[in-house]
């Protein structure tokens, strides 16, 4: 396997800081905002723009996690959980939802996600930040903040390393052979 | 020759002359950069300004094509410390004296440098001369001189021209810009038209651009006609939009700002620069007569991006509803940190996202 | 989502000191700790220091723990769990001291408790920045420009090797035998019989083989970076002498003067690389080989750690460098750091501006060891032969050259102007090719034969510049030389930085009529501040160096105060002892009340640092720079080290309270190889002398005797100058230690000296009373009751002394091939010390 850096920290920095103020720019504001991030990594991503957000408007921006694999509908046996962590039970009626991921492959992720939400209730938007789109949609669903666009081929990985987890910040291809 | 710099508040500061013998007229200002100093004398920020640097000695790089700001310096006098000699043969073909001279710009040395900054971070800009004989009649000719205030008008493009490239294309709208921002663009392969300040909204969105840099460029902002700022207006909603120097200073006053001038300007290159959102921390050269009134920011149109830590200045802006942001700051280097190239990075990145969006 | 290295709370901090002296480890160092250690307790930490250097003082401060031990393994990790240390600096200790850190963290059990962290750089860092290959990996795989080296084993490689490599090409054993060449190869016929020859080096027939930089530019450039990887540049250094000579050996000019802005931005921009790629907090060293024609940068040296550069950056710039390093080291952001006494506030978060020019000029030890016979080879390489180095300051190069320059020239004999008037055509440019020592004064008297700018640059690989302004010092010189009592020509050639000595010489007068010239012409230095906003804001600034242009920015201290003069570059057999001496002598004044002003030149100790003495004059320490401080400070009294006789004298001629610290020119040598020496060390007040102890010097080797009786010696009709510590001295065939003499014996045959600083030191740590503080005390009149107390009680106390001091091993042959030996008491390098239990298994 061969590896290659796309995105050092530096620049997975300042896709995170271009994502926040294109979300401000889009909502109006950090008004009713809700980010939403996808475990693991995603989570972390939607804390940091979180942090952002607070820098720069001084609010606190309220984010919930959202572990979907027990939702994706092409794992098996599917249940009614719905894996979303937040402190104080927030209430997503109404509010403009940002879904935070770290990679946007095949889409299937995402509308596990929007299933999820829309379970719980009646958000007046979602809309999509992912820091990588690497392309190869399977579903009609497109990002409205993309850090980085990476075209892939299928035979390629892409993998986000996130410092609280992996302990440094990149995105790597990852060439299988 | 034994030569002199006399200020409108009466102080003389004596020296050698080098460069052209002439006698000139212009608002002094002081940079403390160690380096740079070709780069620094012909950018057209300093038009019509005379500048005490405080590096101990300029000169020992020789001059450089390849590190000219400007076609030509347009500045009004070089006080320095010390001149290097170098030869002129071989890679190093032309020398800060014989630069200066061709320029008909006259230099000073071996002048108490220290002094002299120390004795302008009090009193801030003055008018400033440069003369063979520091007497009543020099000083009677530095009190009647009226500076003009036309210096983007003799700096920037009076015609539009082309850089092609391959990439996006982007509009410059021309205040009187520094090379760096076309080396910038070029190192992001962009395919650029530099447009005089003075063309039409029209002819620029005809032009149909991906992005629209404003340049840096000479003298007080609130000189310029109100017409720019209309333009600026109604750009931003258009493309995504960069202002640099001067450029920034136009786009806040375009969204309602005020400028405030400082009592001693800042030219240098050593200030911390804070972007806000990350809270990270870099260097640029910086050179700067006026700031942005914090006081007037619009905070439901503007945000605050960037402050140098030691004024506590606005150093970038940022619109609320469109791609447009600023830098007071020289993002492109030259001299300098290049630390804040990737504001330039930013721009670009924006560009594709907003192309992507309105394909 | 940054890292910081401190990933435990800090409560106990241990400090590895850098042990004796030697090539390439003065003192900053033990200044750098010294300096940080106060600020440590002040927040609240336990410090601890190891250190077996006598001239640490750092293991004096009272902010610490001091460990006076050999700095092993085993040591440090007893203290480490005795003392419950969590956290451990190695960075400050320099080189040695991460090495060792790397070896105890190697050797650490399970069962030894938690490793604690090491702050400033990982635990895993520090062994990958010890492991030159592996570092070279690391940079090689960023993307970062080094030199690589690669393996051949047969001729055919090697070949392919050049193809690839291209020509010029360094050749070097792989796994070498025990001597081993390094082979510049830069035509094509030369490579054969050089991988011939260094494959007979190589235990394996192999030799690495990458691309010669030799003349090449040398660059050093000062970073620091917080746990966020905020990154800021600190200062910038630049080597007059190309790459193949070592960077110590060089001299070297701040700020960098003759490379072009993108260059110096580019080498900015790797060094911030790196300081991101090593996660460090804290400061780093980047040395760079550039070429601007070429338009080529290579990465040659990274020293994330405390190193003679960064002691120098801060002197020159006036950055707090330690101080601030120690806080980032502590996770503390760049913008937050917190800087005490009486910095400006922003000033840790600005990069320091210069609008002065340091130089700072290497010392060698040539001269003192031709004075005692001893022959070296003086050509200069990529070894370090300096022992040390002075720093001059000016606004001008030339100015700070020459003050430089005057700043080495009491001990340093061979340069003098006429030095090379006498060398032949053929060995001039030899030397131009081969440099030597004086290359400085070779180059202008190449210029004086009318040698060509182009034609020396090319030949010496030095900037153009640099001719250029010898030029302009030469055609000063003919100008003083041929119009004398001029007061115009005066003023320029005191711009210039020519003392009133070198101006009287060339005009056949003395010293006091220049100075009586300058007076009347008001002719008289304008002092600057070292100032890192080089004028942007108002300073509170304490350091000034002397110019003479129009505004002095520096006024009176006070009418209390005393002026210490340092004691200047290190030479070969005076290193360290000097600056520590005038530290302690700093400290006592401060205790005392007085107010103190310091004049020194040298970076390499803590006599500079800002918080040790209430003003700092970094000059040059003739009579003409003295007293111009003198005129304008107005000192109650000049203190002295009574090895400056022509400075004391003069001084006295001019009506100054001169107070002299007993000392003698040069160090003793040591006694004879079947002998010891017996010193009875006793301090004298002024009127009566105090018999302190008996010390037995014996092969390297320096103890106190466990005798109490001292008694019987007659010490009422020495002939003594003043207060201070002296010995009564004589030679015995004794081979062995031991525990008595017969102080019958002294009777005859001893002879009087002032007690070696270095010896002074011994004691101090040895008896636990600072005897440098009784001197001054002594000399300013002021020894008390309790002091009385002690000297009557002091040889009582010898029983309990358990140390010895030992002579450091310096490899001479490496450095300096010298042919015979060298007595390594007179020309001590450095020494350390080690309990007195002799070990069965010590070799010593």
């Amino acid at each position: 396997m061969a590896t290659k850096e796309v995105l050092d920290q530096a620049s997975l920095q300042r896709a995170l800081t271009r994502i926040t103020y294109e979300i401000l720019e889009r909502n109006k504001g950090g008004q009713g905002l809700i980010l939403v991030g996808i475990k693991t990594r995603g989570e972390f991503l939607a804390h940091r723009i979180a942090n952002r957000l607070e820098q720069l408007e001084n609010v606190e921006i309220p984010v919930m996690a959202l572990d979907i694999t027990s939702y994706r509908d092409d794992v098996l046996d599917a249940s009614d959980q719905v894996l979303l962590d937040s402190d104080d039970g927030i209430n997503i009626v109404d509010k403009n939802i940002v879904i935070v991921d770290d990679v946007l492959f095949t889409g299937r992720t995402i509308r596990a996600a929007l299933d999820a939400l829309i379970h719980i209730g009646r958000p007046k938007s979602i809309s999509l930040a992912v820091l990588v789109d690497r392309g190869h949609r399977e579903l009609p669903i497109r990002a409205d903040f993309v850090g980085k666009n990476i075209p892939t081929a299928q035979n390629e990985k892409i993998r986000v390393l996130v410092d609280e987890v992996d302990g440094r910040d990149a995105v790597e291809i990852v060439h299988a052979h | 020759m034994q030569r002199h710099l006399i200020l409108e508040d009466g102080s003389v500061f004596t020296g050698e002359g080098f460069g052209a013998p002439a006698t000139t007229f212009g608002e002094i200002i002081f940079d403390t950069a160690m380096t740079g100093y070709q780069e620094t004398i012909t950018n057209p920020i300093y038009d019509g300004q005379m500048i005490a640097f405080g590096m101990p000695v300029a000169g020992a790089n020789g001059i450089h094509a390849e590190a000219n700001e400007s076609m030509q310096p347009t500045i009004r006098g070089m006080i320095v410390h010390d001149l290097a000699e170098v030869s002129t043969n071989r890679q190093r073909r032309m020398n800060l004296d014989r630069f200066l001279k061709q320029y008909n710009i006259p230099g000073l040395y071996q002048v108490d440098t220290r002094q002299l900054i120390r004795h302008l971070r009090e009193s801030g800009p003055q008018r400033a001369s440069i003369v063979d004989y520091a007497d009543d009649h020099a000083f009677d000719q530095l009190i009647a001189t009226v500076l003009t205030n036309k210096q983007v008008k003799n700096t920037a493009t009076p015609k539009a021209y082309a850089n092609p490239g391959r990439g996006r294309h982007i509009v410059v709208i021309d205040f009187g810009l520094k090379h760096g921002i076309l080396r910038m663009l070029d190192d992001h392969e962009a395919n650029v038209s530099v447009l005089p300040y003075t063309t039409s909204i029209n002819e620029i969105l005809t032009l149909d651009p991906d992005g629209i840099i404003l340049s840096t460029g000479p003298g007080n902002p609130n000189s310029l006609p109100e017409s720019v700022l209309t333009l600026i207006r109604v750009l931003q909603t258009k493309a995504p939009m960069l202002g640099v120097g001067l450029g920034h200073e136009l786009f806040a006053l375009a969204n309602g700002a005020a400028l405030t001038a400082l009592p001693a300007e800042y030219h240098g290159m050593n200030h911390p620069i804070q972007e806000i959102i990350t809270q990270q921390i870099f260097y640029a050269m910086q050179g700067r007569g006026y700031v942005v009134d914090d006081q007037t920011i619009n905070h439901k149109k503007m945000f605050v991006t960037y402050r140098d830590l030691v004024d506590n200045s606005i150093q970038g802006l940022r619109h609320r509803d469109y791609p447009a942001f600023s830098v007071q700051l020289f993002a492109d280097g030259a001299p300098g940190p290049t630390e804040a190239n990737v504001v330039y990075s930013d721009f670009f990145e924006t560009v594709e996202d907003y192309v992507e969006q309105h394909s | 989502m940054w890292n910081s290295t401190a990933k435990h709370p800090i409560k106990n901090i241990l400090f590895i000191g850098a042990g004796p002296n030697g090539f390439g480890v003065q003192g900053e160092n033990d200044a750098a700790i010294y300096q940080v250690l106060p600020e440590l307790h002040g927040l609240g930490y336990q410090v601890f220091v190891i250190d077996d250097n006598p001239y640490a003082l750092s293991l004096e401060s009272l902010a610490a723990q001091a460990f006076w031990q050999p700095l092993t393994v085993e040591n440090i990790k007893k203290i480490i769990i005795q003392a419950n240390i969590d956290t451990v600096v190695a960075t400050f200790g320099g080189r040695r001291s991460m090495q060792i850190w790397e070896a105890l963290a190697q050797d650490w059990q399970d069962d030894d408790g938690p490793l604690p962290q090491s702050l400033g750089l990982a635990n895993p860092v520090v062994a990958q920045v010890n492991n030159r290959a592996e570092l070279s990996t690391l940079l090689t795989e960023a993307g970062l420009p080094v030199i690589e080296s690669e393996v051949a084993a047969t001729q055919d490689e090697a070949n392919e090797l050049m193809r690839k490599i291209n020509l010029p090409l360094v050749i070097r054993a792989q796994n070498p035998i025990q001597s081993h060449t390094r082979q510049l190869v830069s035509r094509l016929d030369e490579l054969e019989q050089a991988v011939a020859e260094v494959r007979a080096q190589s235990l394996t027939a192999e030799v690495l083989i990458s691309k010669a930089i030799n003349g090449m530019k040398e660059i050093g450039m000062e970073v620091v970076r917080d746990f966020r990887g905020n990154c800021m540049q600190v200062g910038t250094s630049e080597d007059m002498d190309p790459i193949g000579i070592h960077s110590a050996d060089s001299l070297s000019v701040s700020p960098v003067l003759t490379v072009q802005d993108p260059f110096l931005a580019k080498m900015r921009s790797y060094a911030f690389q790196i300081a991101n790629l090593l996660q460090l907090e804290g400061l780093l060293h980047v040395q760079f080989a550039v070429d601007e024609a070429r338009d080529l940068i290579y990465i040659i040296k990274v020293s994330p750690y405390f190193d003679q550069l960064a002691s120098r950056v801060a002197m020159v710039t006036g950055y707090p460098l330690a101080l601030v390093s120690m806080q980032l080291m502590l996770g503390t952001p760049l913008e937050k750091v917190y800087l005490p006494h009486d910095f400006n506030e922003k000033m840790a978060m600005m990069e320091p501006m210069m609008d002065h020019i340091a130089v700072k000029l290497p010392i060698f030890p040539f001269g003192d060891l031709a004075a005692a016979g001893v022959k070296v080879n003086r050509q200069l390489g990529s070894i370090q032969k300096s022992v040390g180095g002075t720093v001059g300051f000016g606004r001008t190069f030339v100015e700070a050259l020459e003050k430089a320059i005057r700043s080495a020239h009491f001990n340093n004999r061979s340069f003098s102007p006429t030095y090379m008037a006498h060398i032949s055509d053929d060995e001039l440019i030899q030397q131009l090719i081969h440099p030597e020592d004086n290359r400085v004064l070779l180059f202008i008297e190449a210029l004086r034969r009318g040698y060509e700018v182009d034609e020396l640059a090319e030949l010496s690989h030095v900037d153009e510049f640099y001719f250029y302004q010898l030029q302009s010092l030469i055609e000063i010189e003919t100008a003083v030389e041929r119009h004398p009592d001029q007061a115009d020509i005066l003023l320029r050639a005191k711009r210039s930085g020519l003392s009133d000595g070198l101006i009287a010489r060339f005009w056949r007068t003395n010293f006091e009529s220049i100075r009586q010239l300058a007076t009347q012409h008001q002719i008289e230095p304008t002092y600057k501040a070292v100032d890192p906003s080089a004028g942007e804001f108002p300073e509170n600034a304490h350091q000034y160096y002397a110019s003479f242009e129009f505004e002095d920015e520096s006024t009176r201290l006070s009418d209390q105060s005393i002026l210490v003069v340092g004691s200047g570059a290190y030479r070969i057999g005076e290193t360290v002892i000097g600056g520590y001496a005038s530290t302690i002598i700093l400290s006592e004044l401060r205790r005392l009340q007085y107010q103190t002003v310091m004049m020194n030149n040298n970076s390499q100790d803590a006599t500079l640092l800002p918080h040790l003495s209430d003003k700092q004059y970094l000059e040059p320490l003739e009579i003409s720079d003295v007293m111009a401080v003198v005129d304008k400070e107005n000192p109650k009294a000049i203190m002295v080290p009574g090895n400056r006789r022509k400075l004391i004298r003069a001084l006295k001629d001019l009506g100054q309270n001169v107070l002299v610290i007993p000392k003698d020119k040069h160090l003793p040598g040591g006694p004879g190889e079947n002998q010891s020496e017996f010193a009875l060390n006793f301090f004298y007040d002024g009127q009566q002398a105090f018999a302190l102890n008996i010390s037995q010097h014996r092969d390297g080797e320096l103890r106190i005797l466990p005798q109490t009786d001292l008694d019987s010696v007659d010490l009422k009709d020495l002939s003594l100058p003043g207060p201070g510590l002296f010995q009564l001295v004589f030679h015995q065939q004794v081979t062995q230690p031991v525990a008595h003499v017969n102080l019958a014996d002294w009777q005859h045959d001893s002879w009087l000296r002032p007690m070696p600083f270095g010896q002074i030191a011994f004691l101090s740590k040895a008896t636990g009373v600072q005897w440098f503080r009784l001197v001054v005390r002594a000399l300013l009149g002021q020894l008390g009751e309790g002091d009385y107390r002690l000297l009557a009680e002091a040889p009582a106390c010898n029983v309990f002394l358990n140390q010895r001091m030992i002579n450091a091993r310096t490899d001479f042959q490496l450095h300096l091939q010298p042919e015979g030996d060298l007595d390594v008491t007179r020309f001590e390098m450095g020494v350390r010390v080690a309990p007195v239990e002799p070990r069965s298994h010590e070799s010593e």
